[in-house]
């Protein structure tokens, strides 16, 4: 695709990048996506994330925040830890590249968000705390660290609990247990205070789409009102009471197995609509529109948050929407500097800064 | 590129930490220009650090071989009073703060499972021994404030906890997920004079 690419989106507004599928159109928000988040929103295999045949490849950003200029850049290697800088200072924290640079990204794998595994769904609450809560963006960071300490011990245990394994296991289960309350606490205020969101981004997103004569199944309406009413998002841990005592209660099997087998890295967020489990039990129309509440819900209370919208990245997002649900969209979306990829026309009711086909930002082509 | 012992001299160079490779070639060619007694000494240093600096065989930090280490040779030191840190490195730190007149237990890292390092791999049996020996009444834990170094210091205590003697951790104020090395020494002395009694 490219060797080297840049490209100056307007300062404000949608900058609509064009282009064929295949031309790289994706790639270009990946790579600023990752800047945030050092991670992409399409694959967890770096491989494919670094152009084929070289080692590494490097993004740099320049951003103005309040009107002071912020250079942010990342390297990834195929293999090996990933170095982010911001001013040229490093960053080893996610947390502080999120601040740096927040960015909300609707693509077309966020169907997955409702349909995919629960790692989904806590990557879509812990990327938002990463943005929203330093504390929490704390216990994130140190959460992720501390299992995976504990595995490394578990493993070296070889199934066997033998006195001093057990004593250092004391140790680690005892930050696990506090940063794991802490992210579990976080993430539930997260979610309660994400409901109201999801709820009006839900319903006018449905009933555009059921307006539009979409394939969107009508929701019997319950009690709870017409169709897209009776959204619920509850937080589900994995354990009850406190952590330690369940840590404590699991502690044969979690050796026996080597893994651990309660704590926030087994929750799960579930939606429920009209009581049905959306995961399993709710059509691929409600799927989309709730996959696309739940994004809208984030950008909207992080907007509301930071007193300015993130970056918006929205990947081919309106190709899979029927009319009715791309101007929903569209309405809600608060105004903001915004990339847009699109290999059609310019979606209707998008008003657009700036256009750029993706086959003119090359610097250099690849063989 | 380059061939016989000036690709050698780089290729040593880049090995160290925080030497990338342009930096190694950077110093090579500084190294072929400057005259051949600095080399020399340079080079001398080198073999000398190797060959006459060891580990105090008291207290783990570094020493001339064969001696107890500065702080444990100065009889002014307070015996009473046991500061435990992590690495030689740290030690310096804490003596920059000009508050702690005690002496020090290096411990040679922290608790981490994902490298390898158990408590067997720390010296954490010669500090035990030590406590009772030197007739310690107070053991204050000094370990980065970051996750390993918070364990650390939670193992420590529970291990110190049948043992007469008073465990303290430095007091918070220190940038979360640092290490001591880089603290400022006023942070550092804050965060010493603020330690608090733990409780296993
Ligand atoms: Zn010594």
């Amino acid at each position: 695709m490219f060797v080297e690419a840049a490209l100056e989106p307007a300062s404000a507004g949608t900058t609509v990048i064009e282009g064929p599928n295949g031309a790289g159109k994706t790639t270009v928000l990946e790579a600023v996506a990752f800047l945030g988040t050092q991670r992409s929103f399409r694959t967890t295999d770096r491989e494919a994330i670094v152009r084929a045949g070289a080692t590494s490849a490097v993004i740099r950003a320049e951003l103005a925040r309040d009107g002071t200029p912020v250079l942010v850049e990342a390297e990834l290697p195929t293999s090996g830890r990933v170095r982010s800088q911001v001013n040229r200072q490093p960053v080893r924290d996610r947390r502080d590249l999120s601040r740096a640079v927040p960015v909300t990204v609707f693509s077309p794998d966020d169907l997955a968000v409702v349909r995919g595994a629960p790692g989904n769904r806590r990557d879509l609450l812990d990327d938002t705390l990463r943005i929203l809560d330093v504390r929490a963006g704390l216990a994130l960071d140190q959460l992720d660290r501390v299992l995976r300490q504990r595995a490394a011990l578990l493993r070296q245990a070889g199934g066997r609990l033998a006195p001093e394994v057990a004593t250092t296991l004391d140790v680690w289960d005892e930050r696990l247990a506090t940063v794991g309350a802490t992210v579990a606490e976080a993430r539930t205020e997260l979610v309660t205070a994400l409901a109201p969101f999801v709820v009006t981004g839900y319903s006018s997103l449905a009933q555009e789409g059921v307006a539009a004569g979409s394939s969107l199944t009508s929701t019997p309406a319950g009690p709870g009102g017409p169709a897209g009413s009776g959204v619920v998002l509850t937080y589900r841990s994995s354990w009850t009471g406190d952590l330690a005592s369940a840590l404590a209660s699991r502690r044969d099997e979690d050796v026996r197995r080597g893994v651990t087998t309660t704590g926030p890295h087994r929750d799960d967020l579930e939606v429920r609509l009209a009581g049905r489990d959306t995961r399993t039990q709710a059509s691929q129309g409600e799927q989309r529109s709730l996959a696309l509440a739940l994004r809208l819900a984030v950008h909207r209370l992080v907007t509301e948050r930071l007193g300015a919208p993130p970056l918006l990245l929205l990947d081919d997002v309106f190709s899979e929407l029927d009319p009715g649900r791309s101007r929903a969209l569209v309405a809600a979306l608060p105004q903001g500097q915004a990339l847009l990829t699109t290999a059609g026309p310019v979606p209707a009711g998008v008003a657009f800064a700036a256009r750029v086909d993706v086959r003119t930002i090359g610097r250099r082509a690849a063989p | 590129m380059y061939t016989g012992p000036l690709r050698a001299l780089i290729d040593e160079l880049g090995r160290l930490p925080g030497i990338g490779p342009k930096s190694a070639q950077r110093i090579a060619f500084h190294v072929l220009k400057i005259p051949g007694e600095d080399a020399g000494r340079l080079a001398a240093a080198i073999l000398a650090v190797k060959e006459r600096t060891t580990l105090c065989s008291r207290c783990f930090n570094v020493a001339e071989a064969g001696e107890l280490c500065d702080v444990c040779s100065d009889e002014r030191r307070d015996p009473t009073v046991l500061c435990v840190v992590e690495d030689p490195r740290d030690i310096v730190a804490v003596e920059r703060t000009q508050q702690f007149r005690g002496r020090y237990h290096v411990l040679q890292g922290a608790l981490n499972p994902l490298e390898g390092v158990g408590p067997d791999q720390l010296r954490v049996r010669e500090l035990l021994e030590r406590v009772g020996a030197e007739g310690a009444k107070e053991v204050i834990l000094c370990t980065n404030p970051n996750l390993e170094g918070e364990a650390t210091a939670m193992y420590l205590a529970r291990m110190l906890g049948p043992l007469e003697v008073t465990v303290t951790r430095i007091a918070s104020g220190l940038p979360v997920g640092g290490d001591l090395e880089y603290a400022d020494e006023l942070t550092l002395g804050r965060a010493l004079e603020g330690r608090r009694q733990v409780t296993a």
